[in-house]
């Protein structure tokens, strides 16, 4: 077995059995033993179980949690994923879909979208449409002042372009209707998962796994672009071609995610870390194992957020506070992670 | 029949910012063949190899197996021409092996992966520049003419006939750099074709089978290094004084202070 099928297996272990937990725990908890018994019932129909237990626990993991969990699966791999690729695009450690302003840039798309129309494509494609604009604001700031790429500046682009449309954010915020709209869109914004519907999250679920794919099939040209271009396109690549087509599948798993439960930040900064460090750069094992990992981590943020205090914490709060701590241990240990 | 050149370069011009690179450079490179690229700093000679790698776009034609260059797409170019850049360092410190395997993309589908094929010519690529007790360490950590060799193992995965160079010797250690002008030469007898770029006139002399001297854009002489490599070629081009001796019967370039400095203490 390769070392890379190894790998992928494990962390698809791990993902199955964080997921298995995720339907389990909750405000109401349902052990293995009831868990086995649901089943039973559901599929052989042997009675142990009375019927209306059986349609609580049936309730709580159709209607609640699967949603909840398929929908944290898909966002920590679109983040994670597109977070990988975002650094692997711009030989850049320090960028994420949060730090270039897609996350922001979306969040003004998707609100500027329910804004005019209820209509979920409509907020999908302005979040997707100005995510991509913040990335190329922030790319274009980036550039301006070195004709090199520059990390510092990239960075600094991101965070300019991010606080645009967090201004032009609070705009729509201003003029939104403030007992309807309004709190939709403050409570979104912290992001939660809580809102899943199954077949919303299904239907989330095709342009995401659209652009997870594309980018797995991808990844064994980012390894030569972070060569830097001249050698890229001298081992064979359309560099121009590679890297359009994956800012533009980065950006649109990173704007739906915004879509879907609001900004959900640093995931897509320390997740490609982590892994990097655990199993090095070479993409094609970095790209997918992100996307697991990351499913994994806001499967566990998720949880977290649901359990540790009676009310619900928002979980963008909370990956951020558990992100901080974590990125700050990377920085530290940047040299040998990227060395 | 007459043989027909592997690159073909006819009256290539191209200017930087109305500044003129190049002024009308012909290239022929035949199979089999060594060239050296002499020239000083500035003369178009990195400019001319961007050219002839498609990096740069200029005017004039260049012909690639009597096909012009046009007409290729990058992955067509990799698969004829492979390119042996200066090491440097990435941000992402890929392994030996991962490295090597890049050379494999433009021999790959776009969407699959390095099979078990694949590493076993980048294994077999490594042991042939005898660097493949290196294959699990990290390229970063690499001393400069190791990483020179892996990069040269990259080029051989990427299973073409030609490979151009740029100084390769350039910032390797004495040893290192006669040593890869040794193995440069081995490989040329094994039947890869060199075209590379050079400071040093006596590592032209030591292994070229040709030599091309390039000035202020364009190109000033070209012919056996013997012929070529002259102490006024040298004065003309260097602005400094060598001499042409003999060694084990072998002509060798040795430069030599313009004030007599030597020899006379300190």
């Amino acid at each position: 077995m390769s070392k890379q099928t190894k790998y992928l297996l494990y962390g698809t272990t791990l993902l199955i059995v964080v997921a298995f937990l995720s339907l389990l725990w909750g405000q109401y908890h349902i052990d293995v033993a009831t868990f086995i018994e649901y089943l039973q019932y559901k599929f052989v129909g042997n009675a142990n179980m009375d019927a209306s237990t059986f349609s609580l626990i049936d309730n709580i993991i159709l209607e609640i949690r699967l949603p909840r969990v398929l929908l944290a699966i898909l966002i920590g791999a679109s983040l994670a994923t597109s977070g990988a690729v975002f650094q692997a695009m711009f030989v850049n450690p320090l960028v994420s879909p949060g730090i270039l302003g897609v996350l922001a840039g979306a969040s003004f798309g998707a609100a500027c979208g329910m804004l005019i129309s209820n209509h979920w494509i409509v907020v999908q494609t302005l979040a997707f449409i100005f995510g991509f604009i913040a990335v190329g604001f922030a790319i274009t700031i980036g550039s301006m002042v070195t004709n090199s790429r520059s990390t510092v500046m990239l960075v600094l682009g991101g965070v300019i372009s991010g606080s645009l449309f967090t201004s032009l954010l609070s705009v729509i915020k201003y003029v939104a209707d403030p007992y309807s709209t309004l709190p939709a869109i403050v409570y979104w914004l912290m992001g939660s998962l809580s809102m899943a519907q199954l077949h919303e999250v299904l239907l989330a679920a095709i342009p995401i796994s659209f652009s997870l794919f594309g980018m797995v099939f991808m990844s064994k040209y980012f390894d030569l672009l972070s060569l830097g271009d001249e050698e890229a396109k001298a081992l064979g690549v359309n560099v121009t071609l590679v890297r359009i087509i994956a800012i533009l599948l980065a950006t649109l798993a990173s704007s739906l995610s915004v879509v879907m439960a609001g900004i959900i930040g640093w995931v897509g900064l320390i997740i490609p870390h982590i892994v990097r460090m655990a199993v090095g750069p070479a993409h094609r094992l970095l790209i997918p194992l992100s996307a697991i990992i990351g499913a994994a981590f806001l499967l566990l943020a998720d949880a977290i957020s649901r359990l540790a205090l009676s009310v619900e914490i928002p979980i963008g709060i909370l990956t951020s506070l558990i992100g901080i701590p974590i990125f700050i241990i990377v920085l530290k240990n940047a040299r040998a992670a990227w060395n | 029949m007459e043989l027909r050149p592997v690159i073909d370069v006819k009256n290539l011009h191209f200017s930087y910012k109305k500044h003129q690179v190049l002024a009308g450079v012909d290239l022929k490179l035949y199979k089999g063949e060594i060239i050296s690229l002499l020239g000083p700093n500035g003369c178009g000679k990195s400019t001319l190899i961007r050219l002839i790698l498609k990096l740069l776009r200029g005017n004039g034609e260049i012909l690639i197996n009597n096909k012009d260059i046009e007409k290729y797409s990058h992955k067509e170019i990799a698969s004829r021409i492979a390119y042996i850049p200066q090491y440097n360092n990435t941000p992402f410190n890929y392994s030996v092996m991962e490295m090597v395997l890049m050379g494999r993309v433009s021999k790959l589908d776009y969407f699959a992966s390095p099979s078990a094929h694949d590493f076993e010519i980048a294994k077999n690529a490594l042991k042939k520049v005898g660097v493949e007790h290196l294959k699990e360490k990290a390229f970063g950590q690499l001393s400069g003419g190791q990483k020179q060799m892996v990069l040269l193992a990259r080029a051989i995965a990427q299973e073409v006939d030609t490979f151009i160079m740029d100084e390769p010797v350039a910032g390797l250690d004495y040893g290192n750099q006669i040593r890869l002008l040794e193995l440069i030469h081995e490989l040329s007898k094994q039947g890869y074709t060199f075209l590379k770029t050079t400071h040093y006139p006596d590592h032209a002399l030591l292994i070229s089978s040709r030599v091309i001297v390039m000035n202020d854009g364009k190109i000033i002489a070209n012919g056996t290094p013997d012929k070529v490599i002259t102490k006024e070629m040298i004065q003309d081009v260097y602005s400094i004084k060598a001499d042409i001796i003999v060694h084990d019967s072998h002509k060798r370039c040795i430069p030599i202070f313009q004030k007599n400095i030597l020899n006379k203490g300190f």
